[in-house]
């Protein structure tokens, strides 16, 4: 049987940023359901949370973007708990791997909406949007480097 | 590894070398190769990792590379620029509608409505359990906007279209657009319009112009304190917002705004009413899901002809 090269650091790394991605989506979502009331940010110039929150995309089909990132983040970190990541089947891996696609491909298309469309910038979503690179650069590396030496 | 051993041993006994430890020399001679095997497959390893360490090196930084990139193009100038009125292809808000295109929009067959595919819609009103809400004693249809907003802008088609089944506008809506660094939608205000129908009331509430001031928008009407409560309650404010008695509600276009981006209000115009093209389609498909949440949950199914047309919703 191949051996299987099993670093820890990514399920570490992997589990924290995904749980504070899941706080900062929880508050932007709880701001979202009080009509962004409180939310901490500048409303001045470039940099303006309260123009992005409220703003057409906000919503991806009719559910609010800071929802669906509660889940994305809520998902994620039971794909990168330490105990998954010492789990070696495929379907795991595949999962994160794809989970963590789905999450970039959505910052990705959130910053061109913020810088072309909004012409705003919120940093609560930039939190979020560094926050989920985090976890897609630790899925990466952490998938490549658990691979086994057969390449299985 | 015993058994390797073993097997070593008896070939080397089976060759008869004749030195005076042959067990002693094979087991050398093994040793060896299992050390050169263990260093080849450490060179492997050693270089799958490096290859790994290069692939995710290369994926990660494309990412990198796609994110510098749209913000060069950003700071390059880029999109609409923070704030800027821009210019649209759309005319003045307000701008009346040509009396044809209004007719046009008000006198859809039911036909074409109820055979409209429903296949590119992608939300639907959704069931609320809200007190009634009523305006006038009449069942009341709640809708929330902004003229910046895109999203509202879509939908106020399917709304027009379906709203003039029940009843009449007066004066008719006025031409508007979406704001034009959100996707410069041309579409119709419900602005300074009053609606008359003998089965429902409809109270639109557009909250901002398209025209940027500060941060936001130039006000433009404010929700009542009981329109705003349930609005925040249902959606946290954001736009649009409909709710048909207190029954459903909806909180989003029903199809995607892009469709309509880059297009004039005539284009549009000539496609509603028109099941062969996919914007007349979609338009046209959620006006029949309107007409048909406002004769299931407002108006008791009455009229009773425009009701039976569409069917059940």
């Amino acid at each position: 049987m191949a051996d299987v090269v099993q670093p820890r650091w990514p399920g570490w790394v992997g589990s924290a940023a995904s749980l504070a991605g899941f706080g900062v989506a929880a508050y932007l979502t709880y701001e979202h359901y009080t009509g962004s009331t409180t939310l901490a940010c500048s409303d001045k110039g470039i940099v303006n949370c309260l123009e992005v929150t409220t703003s057409s995309y906000s919503k991806i089909a009719g559910v609010p973007v800071a929802l669906s990132g509660l889940i994305f983040f809520a998902i994620m970190f039971v794909l990168q708990l330490p105990a998954l990541w010492r789990r070696t089947e495929p379907a795991i891996r595949i999962a994160r791997v794809a989970w963590s696609v789905v999450g970039l491909g959505t910052v990705l298309y959130l910053l061109y909406a913020e810088l072309f469309k909004i012409d705003a910038i919120c940093l609560w979503c930039t939190a979020v949007h560094v926050l989920t690179f985090v976890v897609f650069v630790v899925t990466v590396f952490g998938t490549l480097m658990t691979s086994s030496p057969e390449g299985t | 590894m015993p058994n390797s051993n073993r097997q070593s041993g008896g070939k080397s006994n089976r060759s008869g070398s004749g030195r005076a430890a042959p067990g002693a020399g094979s087991k050398n001679k093994y040793a060896e190769r299992h050390a050169a095997k263990q260093a080849q497959r450490q060179a492997e390893l050693q270089a799958r990792r490096r290859r790994n360490l290069f692939w995710g090196m290369g994926i990660v930084g494309l990412v990198i590379v796609i994110v510098v990139v749209l913000v060069i193009v950003k700071v390059g100038g880029g999109g609409n620029g923070s704030g800027s009125a821009g210019s649209s292809t759309s005319p003045p808000a307000g701008t009346p509608i040509p009396v044809a295109l209004t007719g046009k929009l008000g006198s859809i067959p039911l036909s074409e409505l109820t055979s409209a595919s429903t296949g590119g819609l992608t939300t639907s009103p959704q069931t609320i359990r809200d007190p009634a809400l009523t305006s006038n004693g009449k069942p009341d249809l709640l809708y929330i906007g902004a003229e910046f907003c895109p999203v509202c802008a879509t939908e106020r088609w399917a709304m027009y279209v379906a709203l003039s089944k029940f009843g009449t506008f007066d004066p008719q809506p006025g031409q508007i657009h979406s704001a034009i660094r959100d996707g410069d939608i041309p579409t119709l205000t419900f602005y300074k319009t009053t609606y008359t129908s003998p089965y429902l009331s409809f109270t639109p509430v557009e909250t901002t112009t398209n025209q940027p001031e500060g941060n936001y928008y130039v006000t433009l009407q404010t929700p009542t304190a009981a329109q705003q409560k349930l609005w925040v309650a249902h959606t946290g404010q954001s736009f649009p917002w409909l709710d048909f008695g207190g029954k459903k509600e909806l909180t989003s276009a029903q199809f995607d705004p892009s469709t309509l981006e880059g297009l004039t209000f005539s284009d549009i115009a000539a496609d509603v009413g028109n099941n062969s093209t996919a914007i007349g389609t979609d338009i046209d498909a959620a006006a029949k899901v309107f007409v048909r949440t406002i004769c299931t949950n407002l108006t008791d199914n009455q009229p009773a002809d425009v009701c039976k047309s569409v069917g059940n919703g």
